[in-house]
C-alpha cells in the first residue's frame, strides 16, 4: 500500500489517498470509506521532479495523483513507457530520427539550394514575363520617356549584345528617374538603369554595366533567384526563425556572388566583340571601390552580394588590349541624347 | 483548508525554482541536435519539453506547477496562423512593389500604412493570446487557468494606445503600457478567481523621461568639450590630438550604450510596480529583481553564447524562467478548497500569432 495525494480536478484541495496496485490498475481508498479504481490504460505519467512520481488519467483533465518516488517499483510494468522527446521521435528512437533527419535536411537544402541553378534555363521565358510584368509593370512616372534617349537605350544595349532587344524574348531596358547609383535586372527580361548611372558615368562604362545586366538575364539569374527564394528560403524562413534566415542569406549571398561573377566575365567577353573598350568600366569600379573606402579584407566580400568593386575593376582592366583599335560604344549625337533621356520638355500650355 | 504562502515567518519562499543547469543539459542538447536535423520543425516540441521541465521544477507552496501543452498543438497552432498570414504578406509582397514600379507612390504607401496598422493590430491579439494559452495550459493542484475573452478588443486597445504613443515620439509609453497590462490581465483568471490588475503610470514617469534625458545631457557634455577644445585649438593653434578624438568617439558611444541602459531601467522598474499591482482572490504578488539584475542576465546570457559558441541559444529560456520564478513573489492565503477548475475554453491556435510575431506572453 502507497500513500499519495490526488487532486480530483474539480477543485484544488488535496486528497489523502492509500493506493493498491493490483493487475490491471490502480485501487484508491480513503478512511472515510470512499474508493475509486483506474484501469492502466486510463494512466500517463507526468514529468515532475526528483522527489515524486505523478500520474494522470486520460479522460479527466485535472485528476492528479502524487506518489513517493519509492513507489516507483510497485508501479513499474504498469505505466507505459515515458514520452521523451514527442511521440514521434520516440516512435523510432533518437539515433535514428536524428540520422533520418539529418540526412533528409541535408538532401532538401542541398536540392534546395542547387536545383534552381539547373531548373531556371527551363522555365520558359513567357510565364517568367507574366509575373515580371505583373510586378514590374510600366514604371509609372518614374520612367524616363525622352523617345530618343531611349532609342539611344536601346542601341546601346544592342550594341553589346547584338538583337538583344527584338524578338520574342527581347530585353526591356528602362530609364528610371531615381537618384540612386545602380542598375537592375527583374524578372521578365526587364533591364532597368539608375538616372546617376547614367548621367555621371562615360558611355563606355554604361555599355559595361548594361552588358552585366544582360548577362544576368540571358543566364536566367534573375529566375534562379525567384524560384530559389519562394523554395527553400520561404521554407526555412518559415520554420527555422531567425537564425535559419541569417544561414539561408549567407547561402544564397554564396550563389550571388558566384552568378555576379559569371555576370562579370560575360560582359567582359561581350565588350571584346563589340570592340569597346573595358577600361571606362574598369575606372567606374575603381572609382566606386574608392568610394566605398572598402579594405582588401576577405571579410567585406564574404558578406557582400557584389564581388568587391576593386576586384571586378582588376578584372575589366586585365582584359584592355593596347593593340586593339576600340571604338565608342555609341556616337556623339547618341551620347547626348542617352544623357538627356531623363530631362522632361515643359508641358505646353494649350 | 488554507495553504499558507510566504511560509509565514519561514524563510522559504512560496515560489521556487528547483531546476539545476546539469539536469536541463541532455533536454537543451537533443532539442539543439532535433531542431538542426529537422529544418526547424521540432522547435515546437522542444520548446514543449523545455516548459514540461521548467514548470515541473517551480514548486509554489506544496506542488510543483504542470506544463500540459503539446509541441504538436504549437505546431497546428503555427500552421493555423501561416494559413491567415501567407496569404495576407503575399498580397502586400506583390502589391507594393507593382504600385511602386507603376509610379503610384501615393497609392503604395497607403498600403503600406494600412499594412502596418494591421500588423500593429495582430501583434496586440498576438500578445494577449499567449497568455491565455500559456495560462490555459500551466496547472497546479489539478488546476489550470485561462481567459473567456478572445483579445480582438484587446488588438484594437493595443492598437489605439500605440499608435498615440508613435504620435507622441513615445512620451505617453508608461501610461500605454500600464493600462494594457491592466486590460490584459484582467480579462485572465486561474480556476474561478480572476486576476485583478491596478498599475499606474505613477512612480514610472521619471525612469521614462531619464530615457530622454540623460542621452541629451551627455549629448550637452559633449558639445561643451567640443567648445572648450575648439577654443584650445585656437588658442594654441594646435593640431587636434588623437586622444581628443578618441574621448569624443567614447562619448557618442557611452550615449548609444545610455538609452538600452535607461530603457533597461525603466522595464525593470516597470515589471516590479507590474506585478505589485496584480493580485488573485487573497493572493498578491512582487518582483523584486533591479536594474542591475536584470543586467546581468542579459549580459549573462550573451557571455554564455559567445563563449559556448552557440550552443548557450539553448539556455536563453532556461536562465529567463529561473530570473522570473527567483525574483517572483507571492504573498497571501489560498483557500484550495474553494479553488475550483477553470471553466475557461482553452484556445486551439497555441502560440501561432506570437510566433509569427516573435512576442512573449508577459
Amino acid at each position: 500500500m502507497i500513500r499519495g495525494t490526488l487532486y480530483d480536478g474539480s477543485s484544488a484541495f488535496p486528497h489523502d489517498v492509500c493506493v493498491d496496485v493490483d493487475g490491471s490498475g490502480l485501487r484508491l481508498t480513503q478512511e472515510s470509506g470512499w474508493s475509486d479504481s483506474v484501469d492502466a490504460s486510463q494512466l500517463k505519467r507526468i514529468e515532475s521532479g526528483a522527489g515524486a512520481i505523478r500520474l494522470g488519467q486520460l479522460n479527466v483533465p485535472g485528476w492528479r495523483l502524487v506518489l513517493p518516488a519509492d513507489a516507483a517499483s510497485k508501479l513499474e510494468g504498469l505505466l507505459g513507457r515515458k514520452e521523451r522527446y514527442g511521440r514521434w521521435i520516440d516512435r523510432i528512437g533518437l539515433l535514428p530520427a536524428l540520422v533520418v533527419g539529418g540526412v533528409l535536411t541535408a538532401s532538401i537544402v542541398g536540392v534546395g539550394y542547387v536545383a534552381p541553378h539547373w531548373i531556371a534555363p527551363h522555365i520558359p521565358m513567357s510565364w517568367e514575363r507574366n509575373v515580371g510584368g505583373a510586378i514590374v509593370g510600366d514604371f509609372g512616372d518614374l520612367r524616363c520617356r525622352d523617345p530618343n534617349g531611349q532609342r539611344a537605350l536601346e542601341a546601346l544595349v544592342d550594341r553589346v549584345a547584338p538583337g538583344a532587344t527584338r524578338g520574342p524574348d527581347a530585353i526591356r531596358v528602362a530609364a528610371l528617374d531615381v537618384p540612386v547609383f545602380n542598375a537592375a535586372a527583374l524578372p521578365g527580361g526587364y533591364i532597368v538603369v539608375f538616372k546617376p548611372a547614367i548621367t555621371e558615368t562615360d558611355t563606355d562604362a554604361l555599355a559595361g554595366i548594361l552588358a552585366h545586366e544582360v548577362a544576368h538575364v540571358r543566364r536566367r539569374h534573375v529566375t534562379e533567384a525567384l524560384v530559389r527564394e519562394f523554395g527553400i528560403g520561404a521554407l526555412i524562413r518559415l520554420f527555422a526563425g531567425n537564425i535559419g534566415a541569417n544561414a539561408e542569406q549567407i547561402v544564397s549571398l554564396s550563389y550571388t556572388r558566384d552568378n555576379e561573377a559569371q555576370a562579370d566575365s560575360d560582359a567582359i567577353q561581350m565588350l571584346k566583340r563589340a570592340n569597346i573598350s573595358p577600361k571606362p568600366t574598369a575606372e567606374l569600379f575603381d572609382h566606386l571601390a574608392k568610394e566605398q573606402g572598402e579594405g582588401s579584407s576577405f571579410g567585406a566580400e564574404f558578406l557582400q552580394s557584389h564581388p568587391l568593386s576593386s576586384g571586378r575593376a582588376k578584372k575589366f582592366a586585365a582584359s584592355f588590349d593596347p593593340r586593339a583599335h576600340y571604338s565608342p560604344a555609341l556616337g556623339r549625337d547618341q551620347s547626348d541624347a542617352l544623357f538627356n533621356i531623363c530631362w522632361k520638355r515643359p508641358v505646353k500650355q494649350s | 483548508m488554507d495553504a499558507p504562502t510566504a511560509a509565514a515567518a519561514e524563510h522559504r519562499r512560496a515560489i521556487q525554482f528547483t531546476g539545476n543547469w546539469r539536469e536541463y543539459l541532455p533536454i537543451a542538447a537533443t532539442n539543439a541536435l532535433l531542431i538542426v536535423c529537422t529544418l526547424g520543425i521540432y522547435r515546437f516540441w522542444a520548446s514543449a519539453r523545455q516548459r514540461r521541465y521548467l514548470w515541473s521544477r517551480t514548486h509554489f507552496i506544496d506542488d510543483c506547477l504542470e506544463w500540459t501543452g503539446t509541441g504538436k498543438e504549437m505546431f497546428l497552432g503555427f500552421l493555423i496562423v501561416l494559413a491567415v498570414l501567407v496569404p495576407f504578406f503575399l498580397f502586400f509582397q506583390f502589391l507594393f512593389p507593382a504600385l511602386v514600379a507603376r509610379g503610384k507612390l501615393d497609392a503604395a504607401s497607403g498600403i503600406l500604412f494600412l499594412f502596418y496598422i494591421a500588423i500593429f493590430y495582430l501583434v496586440g491579439v498576438a500578445r494577449f493570446r499567449a497568455l491565455r494559452y500559456r495560462l490555459s495550459r500551466s496547472w497546479w493542484h489539478g488546476i489550470r487557468g485561462g481567459s473567456n475573452d478572445p483579445g480582438w478588443n484587446y488588438g484594437g486597445e493595443y492598437l489605439g494606445r500605440l499608435v498615440l504613443a508613435v504620435m507622441t515620439i513615445w512620451i505617453v509609453y508608461p501610461w500605454a503600457a500600464t493600462r494594457l497590462w491592466n486590460s490584459r490581465w484582467r480579462a485572465m483568471s486561474f480556476g474561478q478567481l480572476e486576476f485583478r490588475a491596478n498599475l499606474t503610470a505613477e512612480g514610472l514617469k521619471g525612469r521614462w523621461a531619464m530615457i530622454y534625458l540623460v542621452p541629451l545631457g551627455m549629448l550637452a557634455v559633449v558639445g561643451m568639450i567640443f567648445a572648450i577644445g575648439a577654443t584650445f585649438a585656437v588658442t594654441y593653434g594646435g593640431d587636434k590630438s588623437p586622444g581628443f578624438a578618441a574621448f569624443v568617439i567614447a562619448l557618442f558611444l557611452l550615449i548609444y550604450l545610455a538609452i538600452p541602459l535607461m530603457t533597461l531601467n525603466w522595464y525593470a522598474a516597470f515589471y516590479r510596480k507590474a506585478a505589485g499591482a496584480l493580485t488573485l482572490g487573497d493572493l498578491e504578488f512582487g518582483f523584486d529583481a533591479t536594474t542591475w539584475e536584470w543586467l546581468k542576465l542579459v549580459l549573462g546570457t550573451l557571455g554564455l553564447i559567445v563563449v559556448t559558441l552557440g550552443f548557450g541559444l539553448t539556455y536563453v529560456g532556461y536562465r529567463n524562467w529561473a530570473f522570473m520564478v527567483r525574483h517572483l513573489q507571492i504573498y497571501g492565503t489560498i483557500d484550495v478548497a474553494a479553488l475550483a477548475q477553470s471553466t475557461t475554453r482553452a484556445p486551439v491556435e497555441a502560440e501561432g500569432w506570437a510566433d509569427a510575431f516573435d512576442v512573449g506572453a508577459i
